[in-house]
Formats: C-alpha cells, sequence, structure tokens
C-alpha cells in the first residue's frame, strides 16, 4: 500500500526529526533541578510555527514528543505523560496566541508563552499524578522563572533562525 | 521584539514575585502532633503546653520535644541519631522518624491533604 505524501507532510517530518534530534541530544545533559530543561527542542516548534503556521507545529510537537520518547524508551512511563501534558498545553496556548490581532506575538512571545504553558501543565500533572503534596507548590515559582530564562532565550534562537531563513529564501 | 511580546515580558516579570511570595509565605500553621510507637495505634496531642513527651520503644526510651507549636526529636537511644539531626518540625505536615526505635512523630494541621505517597 502506497501512503500519498504532500510537501507539507514532508517538510513535517523533516522538521520533526530536526526536534527529535535536539531532544534526544538534550536529554543526554544532566539536568540541575527536577523539570528544568532548557527546552532547546520547543525553538524548532516556534520556528516552525513562526513560518508554517500553526498546524504545523502542533504536529512537530506531539510527533517530537511521540517519537522522542520512543527513541528514549520512556513511552509510557511518567516522563512521557509529563512531557506530553507540557506539548498539549503549549501547542494550546500557541493556538490563543496566533489569534492575537494586530502586529501579534513575535518568536519570543510565543515562546515564553510556550515555556510558561508547558511548566505549568507538567507541572500541575507532576502534582495530580505523583506528588500531591502541597509542598510541591513551593518549586513552583522557582519552575517558572527557569521557563521564562529558557523560554525567551529559546525565543531569540528562535527569532534569529526565523530572519536568517528568510534572507536565505529570498 | 513586538509591543505584545514587551507587554506579556512586563506581565511575567511582575506575576513571578507575586507567585514566589505567595507560595513561600502561606504555610498552614500545624495544631497537633501525631506519635507512633511501632504497632501501636497513633496518639494525637496537642502543641500545648511547653513540654517534653517519653515514648518507650522497643530499644529504649525516645523523649520528644514541644515548643512554640513546634516539636523534635530531642533524644533518642539509637546508634545514628538521624531522627534527632532532622531538627525542629514547624509546618503541618513535617514528620521525623526513628528507624531503630520505631518512633515516628508528624505535625498535623487541619486538613491532611494525603495519607501515604506511593512512588
Amino acid at each position: 500500500m502506497q501512503i500519498q505524501t504532500t510537501a507539507e507532510d514532508q517538510r513535517i517530518a523533516w522538521l520533526a526529526a530536526l526536534a527529535i534530534t535536539i531532544h534526544i541530544l538534550e536529554s543526554a545533559f544532566p539536568s540541575p533541578l527536577p523539570g528544568i530543561k532548557p527546552g532547546l527542542a520547543n525553538v524548532i516548534t516556534i520556528v516552525v510555527l513562526v513560518q508554517f503556521g500553526w498546524r504545523s507545529a502542533a504536529w512537530v510537537s506531539l510527533l517530537r514528543v511521540l517519537c522522542g520518547s520512543l527513541l528514549l524508551g520512556t513511552f509510557l512511563t511518567p516522563t512521557f505523560l509529563l512531557s506530553l501534558g507540557g506539548a498539549v498545553c503549549s501547542i494550546a496556548i500557541l493556538w490563543l496566541a496566533c489569534r492575537l490581532p494586530g502586529r501579534g506575538f513575535g518568536p519570543v512571545g510565543f515562546s515564553l508563552l510556550a515555556a510558561l504553558a508547558h511548566m505549568t501543565g507538567q507541572f500541575t500533572i507532576a502534582w495530580l499524578l505523583f506528588i500531591p503534596h502541597p509542598a510541591l507548590w513551593r518549586l513552583f515559582p522557582v519552575l517558572l522563572t527557569a521557563a521564562l530564562l529558557f523560554g525567551t532565550v529559546g525565543g531569540i534562537i528562535a527569532g534569529g533562525i526565523s530572519t536568517r531563513q528568510r534572507q536565505c529564501s529570498t | 521584539m513586538t509591543r505584545a511580546d514587551r507587554v506579556l515580558m512586563a506581565i511575567v516579570l511582575c506575576t513571578l514575585p507575586l507567585l514566589y511570595l505567595h507560595f513561600w509565605t502561606d504555610q498552614e500553621p500545624a495544631t497537633v502532633l501525631r506519635m507512633q510507637v511501632a504497632d501501636m495505634d497513633p496518639t494525637v496531642t496537642p502543641l500545648t503546653p511547653d513540654r517534653h513527651v517519653q515514648l518507650a520503644g522497643p530499644i529504649g526510651e525516645s523523649i520528644i520535644e514541644i515548643r512554640a507549636g513546634q516539636a523534635r526529636f530531642l533524644d533518642s537511644p539509637c546508634p545514628g541519631k538521624v531522627c534527632v539531626h532532622s531538627g525542629w518540625l514547624r509546618e503541618a505536615g513535617q514528620l521525623a522518624a526513628c528507624l531503630p526505635n520505631r518512633i515516628s512523630i508528624q505535625l498535623l494541621g487541619n486538613r491532611p491533604r494525603f495519607d501515604a505517597i506511593n512512588f
């Protein structure tokens, strides 16, 4: 059986592959605190969002979580649930952010929103399912600070990539 | 950065300190101390007045100190003294245990959030 693929399908596959590669490379780095991670793979999501729109970004993001977990051996483990929850939250907030009238958000705004939503979603799942202890919430501001930092940096990188790409294509 | 980016950044920067303030200052005060020796039923005791409580465990007598709404292991006949070194329990939910002497103490607040955690 032959599945007909469109140019868009192939583009999404390429970009998802790139995001998965970054995701796996990043998982090799030790984390200073559980839950804190630069989230460089999300840079790809933002670049895709800015250039190809929300639909492609959602595909790339979900494919990254799915394939990344299969390759790392975390599929359907708590790690996977956290990862998926975070990804779904950030995609949802990006969907809203895309609908902002006027000039809207740039890469930095998108990335920051995505990082904060990712962290909040992940944290809520961790709290509801795994560690329902009120003291866990004390970590929340710390994790959000990390999300602010990495989200902003990721957004600046994504912005840099987008402008450079545009220069290449024109 | 677009204007929306800057506004968002400003909102986030203003909200973060509030979150720190919110989550790092409001702690639920403890009202009672729960003490358990071996397999016996736990005893629950109020945190006033200040006093010492002697608990007899399998290897000897542990002394719990209750003072100013806090509690700690003052002394225990165990070799490692992990329980003593865990120091004062200040907030509801905090727990200290002396495993050799099979004694555990925990501060409880008005609304216990969970019975046990399993990883």
